[in-house]
Formats: structure tokens, sequence, C-alpha cells
């Protein structure tokens, strides 16, 4: 049985994790964070977070062949690590996503794919 | 008259616990300063939300409601049945309760009075600060603003247009669940309710589905009220089936013409005459002339008035 808070503390003990963040895509709210130490202001991530998912899904329906479309992850590489989004498919509407920062050097972006699935699963029973 | 933000951030400040109640439009409960829920009628509650969802029963909401008190709230006794895991219950109240706190903040003119230690069944799954609470309803009021200015739709029946100015469009899921649960009766609030989902995500699709331009709008009533001269020109488009019928009329005549002059020359040519008016002269009038009566509507209707013309001579 698992709660938002619980959630956020098992997802930063996933190896590598630096932060993450609950965020509401509704309208890009910060629900819950995890990990103390943000250098960047969480409110301002969470928005412009849930705005590039908004974006990808936007530029993924045009271009997949069938016109619809369904993130399970989105995992982007950067110069400062990688950043996994991962929407949560509650049946009641968040829209919900779960962010993780991942150390590029420390991090092992499979297992860390893993355990976030697994997380969100035992989340949400559906 | 104070407004409902300062008195909130008044309870918020003395650690407050109890119900802050708006009339009827809707309640704010506070747990030693922070809200853990809230309600109001624009908007479904948690208990529609959970049972419209088909995870829970009516009845097993009913039961944890009544069995619920201080020593062990509804929504723990939902958990601890198994209906739903702890996760889901936060989720289902945090968005009721982001979605109750946008419209509560909008009331005027009810006046609040706050009753201590006045506790909601479900009991505190989530807590909110009041600032935060008020940073998220101006977020979502400019959200809103920025999908569609206008907040003329707001309260009419959302009604789909038939035919869009479009020949591809891109919708979200809940956009979709919105222009499908259309009903022409049902407005934003009434759909979220049918739906089982947030009022402020429903009113935000509709909001784009205007700017899309895919609703009816009291402007386009307006306009189709004196849209009776573009409903005239639309018949007018109908009426280049008549323009084409004059059009045939000359054509007739001057095709005969040149057809006349043409055997003409050929009889001039004395005996060769015969040869190729049956040869090649026969084959291209006809050519001439069977596309053009079989093909044209138009045609064929002026032949049957034609027709009628004679019979009526007669």
């Amino acid at each position: 049985m698992l709660g938002i808070e619980e959630c956020l503390t098992e997802v930063m003990a996933i190896p590598g994790a630096l932060d993450a963040i609950l965020i509401d895509q509704t309208s890009g709210m910060a629900v819950a964070i995890g990990g103390g130490s943000r250098q960047v202001d969480t409110e301002k991530s969470a928005a412009g977070l849930s705005e590039a998912l908004r974006a990808t899904l936007d530029g993924l329906a045009v271009t997949s062949p069938t016109g619809t479309v369904r993130i399970r992850d989105m995992i982007v590489t950067t110069d400062e690590g990688h950043h996994l989004l991962r929407p949560l498919e509650t049946v009641f509407d968040g829209p919900l996503a779960i962010y993780v920062r991942l150390d590029l050097e420390r991090a092992n972006l499979a297992l860390a794919l893993h355990r976030l699935q697994l997380l969100s699963g035992r989340l949400i029973t559906t | 008259m104070p407004s409902v933000e300062s008195i909130l951030c008044g309870l918020a400040s003395d650690r407050a616990t109890g119900a802050l109640r708006l009339g009827r439009s809707g309640t704010f409960y506070l747990t030693e300063g922070r809200v853990t829920y809230a309600e109001t009628p624009a908007c479904p509650r948690v208990e529609e939300l959970l049972t419209s969802s088909g995870r829970i029963s009516a009845y097993a909401v009913r039961q944890a409601r009544q069995a619920a008190g201080e020593e062990c709230w509804g929504g723990d006794r939902l958990v601890q049945r198994g209906v739903l895991t702890r996760g889901e219950l936060e989720f289902c109240v945090l968005g009721a309760v982001l979605d109750a706190v946008f419209f509560l903040f909008q009331v005027s003119g009810s006046r609040p009075r706050f009753r201590p230690e006045e506790r909601h069944w479900l009991g505190p799954q989530w807590y909110f600060d009041v600032t935060g609470l008020l940073r998220e309803s101006k977020r979502r009021r400019a959200q809103l603003d920025q999908a569609w200015p206008s907040p003329e739709l707001d309260a009419l029946p959302v009604v789909p247009i038939g035919r869009i100015p479009a020949q591809r469009v891109l919708l979200t899921s809940l956009q979709w669940e919105v222009l499908v649960g259309a009903d022409c009766t049902a407005t934003p609030a009434d759909l979220a309710r049918k739906l089982g989902r947030p009022a402020y995500s429903v009113l935000l699709a509709v909001r784009q589905l205007a700017a899309a331009g895919l609703l009816r709008t009291p402007e386009h009533d307006r306009e189709s009220a004196p849209a009776t001269p573009p409903a005239a020109p639309r018949p007018a488009p109908a009426t280049p089936p008549a323009a084409p019928r004059p059009a045939p009329s000359p054509a007739l005549p001057a095709r005969r013409p040149d057809d006349v002059p043409a055997p003409l020359p050929r009889r001039g040519d004395g005996t060769r005459e015969k040869i190729p008016s049956h040869d090649a002269g026969a084959p291209s009038p006809a050519a001439g002339w069977m596309p053009r009566t079989t093909g044209d509507p138009a045609d064929v209707s002026l032949l049957i008035r034609l027709r009628n013309a004679l019979e009526a001579l007669t």
C-alpha cells in the first residue's frame, strides 16, 4: 500500500536519483517533491516539464501513423543528466506525471525505468 | 465583508481546525491551519469521482461515510478494505480539492461562517497550504484565459459544430470525452459530473475546443441570425446548376449554326458531299450530340421542359 510521499521516497532511492517531482499536468503544479536540496525553482520546473510533455504529445500525435499517441516514458538525456518523465494513468483524472532527474555517471537508465514502472504499478492498481 | 482569501489566511495563521462554510456555495475543511478538503456543488465531489470511476460502489462509499469517526476516518477505512490504494485516494482527494478551491475562490456574496472542530468524513488525506492553493488558483485562471479569454461559454450547453472549418484536428483525451459526452443540453459543469472529471479540466477543455472553432458560440448564433444572407448565397451556389442551364441553351443554337455551315460548304463540294455526310460527317455530329444530352442533367431537364412546352402547344 503506497501513498504519494512513500512513492517519492522510493523514487529517490533509485540509484543515481538527484531529485523527483510529482506533477499535476492540469496546470503544471508540483504536487509533491522528493530530494531536499534543489537548486532550481520546483514550481517553475513542474510548469516547464508539463509543458514539455504536452508539446511532445502534440508533436508525436502528428508524427505517429495512427494519429494517436500514448506516452509511457519520456527520456531526455542532457549534458547534466537523464530526465525521466512518466505519466501516471489513474482512474481519477489528474492527470499526473512522475519526474526524476538522474546522475549521468552513477545512474543506470534501464534499472531506473524498471523501478519507476514497478513503483507506478504499486501506486495505482488498475 | 472580508474576502474568502483573507478569512482562510487568518484561519491558517491561527492553525484552526474546522469547516468554513460559504453558504450554499461550498465548504473548506481545515486541519490545524491547512486545507484538507473542499467541496462545492459546481464540482464533482470525491464521492462522485470514486463511484463514477467504477472502482467503488455508492453503497461502499456510504458505508465508509457512516462508519467514519475520529478513531478511523472514512478514507482510511476505504483503503483498509482494499478497494483502492492509498495513492489513488490521495490522487482523488488532490484532484477534487484543487478543483473545488478554484471555484470557491470566485464565490462572492455569501457570508462565510467558521464552525470549529467540524470535520469531513474522509479525514485528512492530503494537506494544502492556503498560499499554495491561492497561487494554484491564480495560475489556473490565467491558463483558462490563455486558452480562450471569454467566459461566455462557461455556463452554456456545450454544442459541437456539425462541420469544422479544417481538414484535421488534434484532440486530447479529455477533449474527446467532452465532445462525445456533449448532448447539446449539458453545460461544462454537467459534463464534468457525467464524465466523472474535474470541473476545471472540463472547463479548460471546453475553452480549448472553442478556441479551435469546434464549438457553437453565441457569436455563431448572432451570425446565423443574419445568416439569412449567408443562407441566401448558399442557394446561389446551388444555382450554378441553374447557371449552366442557360449556358447550354445558347450553346445549342450555337452548335446548330456550326453544324449547319459545315454541311453547307460540303454541299458546295458537289458529289463528294454524300460520302462525307454518311461516313465521316455523320459520326462527328453524333459524337458531338450524344454526350451533351446524356451527360448533363440540366440538358435532360431542358429537353423535358421543351417537350412539355411543345405538348402544351398542341
